[in-house]
């Protein structure tokens, strides 16, 4: 069964060409979130198999998106992304719920299928 | 050496030569008797005087004290010349003996300026110049020094006419007259100048005054003893305690200068230390502004860099990822589907565009490549173009100006006219850039709402502080309903 993906980023640009590659790797993109808030709300509602989580959003960072579902206890498996890179945020996604990090420049189907098994 | 050190050293060395001369003649005389005691008090005074005189000189150039003092000294060892046998020499020996009490009581009145200041001071001065010279002559005119008791041997007077004792008689008695009041006048008003005078002025007053008094007030006593008929010894006395006195008069003057040039120096001292204070204070106030508009200055900058920070990643640089996210699709689209990957390829080609335009519009930000390739004018019309209402260019600098003074002026004006953009609700806006002398004045004017407060937001500030780095100013005037003006002066070399 296709892995459904709920794809959270405040940049539109990013959404569309995130749910194109996606979908061409062959994944579902079940639904879109602009901000942490909605994400949360996103995750509870859809219930997906992933969520591509960018770290700066307007409201919550996405560690903090990351700590509240895996307090949670949702089952989501968590993948964090942004133009920043893995240096940039030092010890923080080691002691994140998340699954690893994938820096956009780098984001594909593949990537993110060897974070999450 | 200055030609007052060359003329005071001649002088003093003329005093000298003029003193051992006095005494020469005086020791070998014919007629004058106690010689010793005379040569010892006209060379007492007569040095004592000169010496002190030429001091004060020295010290006080523009004072006429020193002068008056070196005068006294000089004039005394006139008296020397009335042992001379010589007939001419000791008429003038006679004719100048009493110029120097003339001379004293100048000096004491104007004691310690040395300036002439009021009525009754010039009055006084005259009468005894006039007494001591122009009286004394008239008196020698009609006498035969011979004639006088202790001047037997006294060589013939040469300006003598006629002896006549009546006329003789009347212009001594004139002399006299006069002489005694204007001693008397001179004792009280030096006693009532001091008496006006504050602490510190006596200090500098009282070993004058109190010399000055003794030496006349032998002098007065030897004035009224010599008219009196009583015995030659008391009159000799009073004269020799009175030469005494008035030989110590210039160390008495001595002291009060000395007195006065300490009192004034620490006038100086208070009145420098209480300006310095106030300098101090003054600079203290302005190092505390600069500190402050320099910690602006840098906090602007850090401001103007998180800025940029952001405006690149929330911009270009999503682009740029967007972009390339595209571009890997079209890799994987090329083959399976060609029309879906030129698709992509527009688009990713649109949102390069966009790319582009905001990182130019970034690089704008911080520095406009136009400004610095083609100038000013250039630049402002680029300014006026984006600009969402009308602008108007009424005057730019026809040459260059420094780089810095460009730079401030173009964000003054792109600073404003944002401001007029946001706030304004202007209908035009117009734009002067003018160079007068030394100093660029830049005007951005609109006809909007006004009300404008520079000290509400920070980007009027920011502006304030690049200007006043450039030691310009910058001011806004906004009557509210009367639009508003942003004037800036920057001083351009």
């Amino acid at each position: 069964m296709p892995t459904s993906v709920l794809i959270v980023d405040d940049h539109p640009s990013f959404r569309l060409s995130a749910r194109r590659m996606l979908e061409a790797d062959g994944y579902t993109v079940v639904g879109e979130a602009e901000d942490g808030a909605a994400a949360l709300e996103a995750v509870r509602e859809l219930d997906p198999d992933l969520v591509l989580l960018d770290i700066q959003l307007p409201d919550l960072d996405g560690f903090e998106v990351a700590a509240r579902l895996g307090a949670a206890g949702e089952r989501t498996a968590i993948v964090l992304t942004s133009t920043r890179e893995r240096s940039d945020f030092g010890e923080e996604i080691a002691v994140s719920p998340a699954r690893g990090f994938v820096t956009k420049g780098e984001l594909s189907g593949e990537a993110i299928a060897a974070l999450i098994g | 050496m200055t030609s007052l050190r060359r003329a005071l050293i001649a002088l003093a060395i003329a005093a000298f030569a003029i003193g051992v001369a006095s005494a020469a003649l005086v020791l070998t005389s014919d007629h004058q008797s106690s010689r010793g005691l005379v040569v010892a008090l006209i060379l007492l005074a007569g040095w004592g005087f000169s010496g002190t005189g030429l001091f004060a000189w020295y010290q006080r150039p523009a004072s006429s004290i020193g002068p008056l003092m070196t005068a006294i000294g000089f004039t005394w060892f006139l008296q020397g010349l009335q042992a001379s046998e010589d007939s001419v020499i000791f008429a003038l020996g006679i004719l100048g003996s009493a110029l120097p009490y003339a001379i004293l009581i100048q000096l004491l009145v104007t004691f310690p300026t040395g300036r002439i200041e009021t009525a009754f001071q010039r009055a006084l001065i005259v009468l005894a110049y006039v007494d001591t010279t122009i009286l004394q002559l008239a008196w020698m005119v009609f006498t035969d020094p011979t004639k006088e008791d202790g001047c037997r041997g006294c060589p013939e007077s040469p300006i003598l006419i006629s002896s006549n004792s009546t006329l003789s008689g009347i212009f001594e008695t004139i002399q006299v007259l006069i002489a005694i009041p204007a001693v008397a006048a001179t004792i009280v008003y030096v006693f009532l100048h001091w008496k006006r005078s504050d602490r510190r002025d006596r200090r500098v007053l009282s070993p004058v005054l109190l010399t000055g008094a003794i030496a006349f007030g032998f002098l007065f006593v030897q004035l009224v003893l010599d008219q009196s008929g009583l015995p030659e010894t008391a009159v000799t006395v009073a004269f020799i305690a009175g030469v005494m006195a008035f030989s110590g008069l210039p160390f008495a003057f001595l002291v009060g200068l000395l007195r006065l040039r300490i009192g004034r120096d620490e006038e100086i001292r208070t009145a420098l230390t209480a300006e310095n204070r106030q300098l101090t204070a003054e600079l203290e106030a302005k190092v505390a502004e600069l500190r402050a508009s320099r910690t602006r200055i840098v906090e602007a900058g850090y401001e103007e860099r998180r800025r940029v920070e952001r405006d690149l990643h929330d911009g270009a640089q999503q682009r740029l990822v967007a972009l390339t996210m595209s571009l890997r699709l079209v890799r994987g689209k090329l083959a399976s589907d060609p029309d879906g990957a030129a698709e992509l390829l527009d688009e990713a080609m649109e949102e390069l565009g966009q790319a582009t335009a905001e990182l130019r519009e970034l690089a704008r930000g911080i520095h406009p490549a136009v400004l610095s390739d083609r100038g000013l004018g250039a630049a402002l019309s680029g300014l006026a173009d984006r600009s969402p209402i009308p602008v108007e260019i009424l005057e730019t600098p026809s040459q260059r100006l420094p780089e810095s003074v460009e730079s401030a002026t173009y964000f003054v004006i792109a600073e404003a006219l944002t401001n007029v953009a946001r706030y304004a609700d202007a209908d035009a806006a117009t734009i002067r850039v003018s160079r007068v002398d030394g100093t660029v004045e830049v005007e951005v004017r609109d006809d909007g709402v006004g009300g404008a407060d520079p000290t509400a937001g920070t980007g009027l500030r920011g502006l304030e502080d690049r200007v006043a780095a450039l030691e310009g100013r910058l001011a806004v005037d906004s009557p509210r309903g009367e639009g508003t003006t942003v004037l800036a002066r920057i001083p351009c070399g």
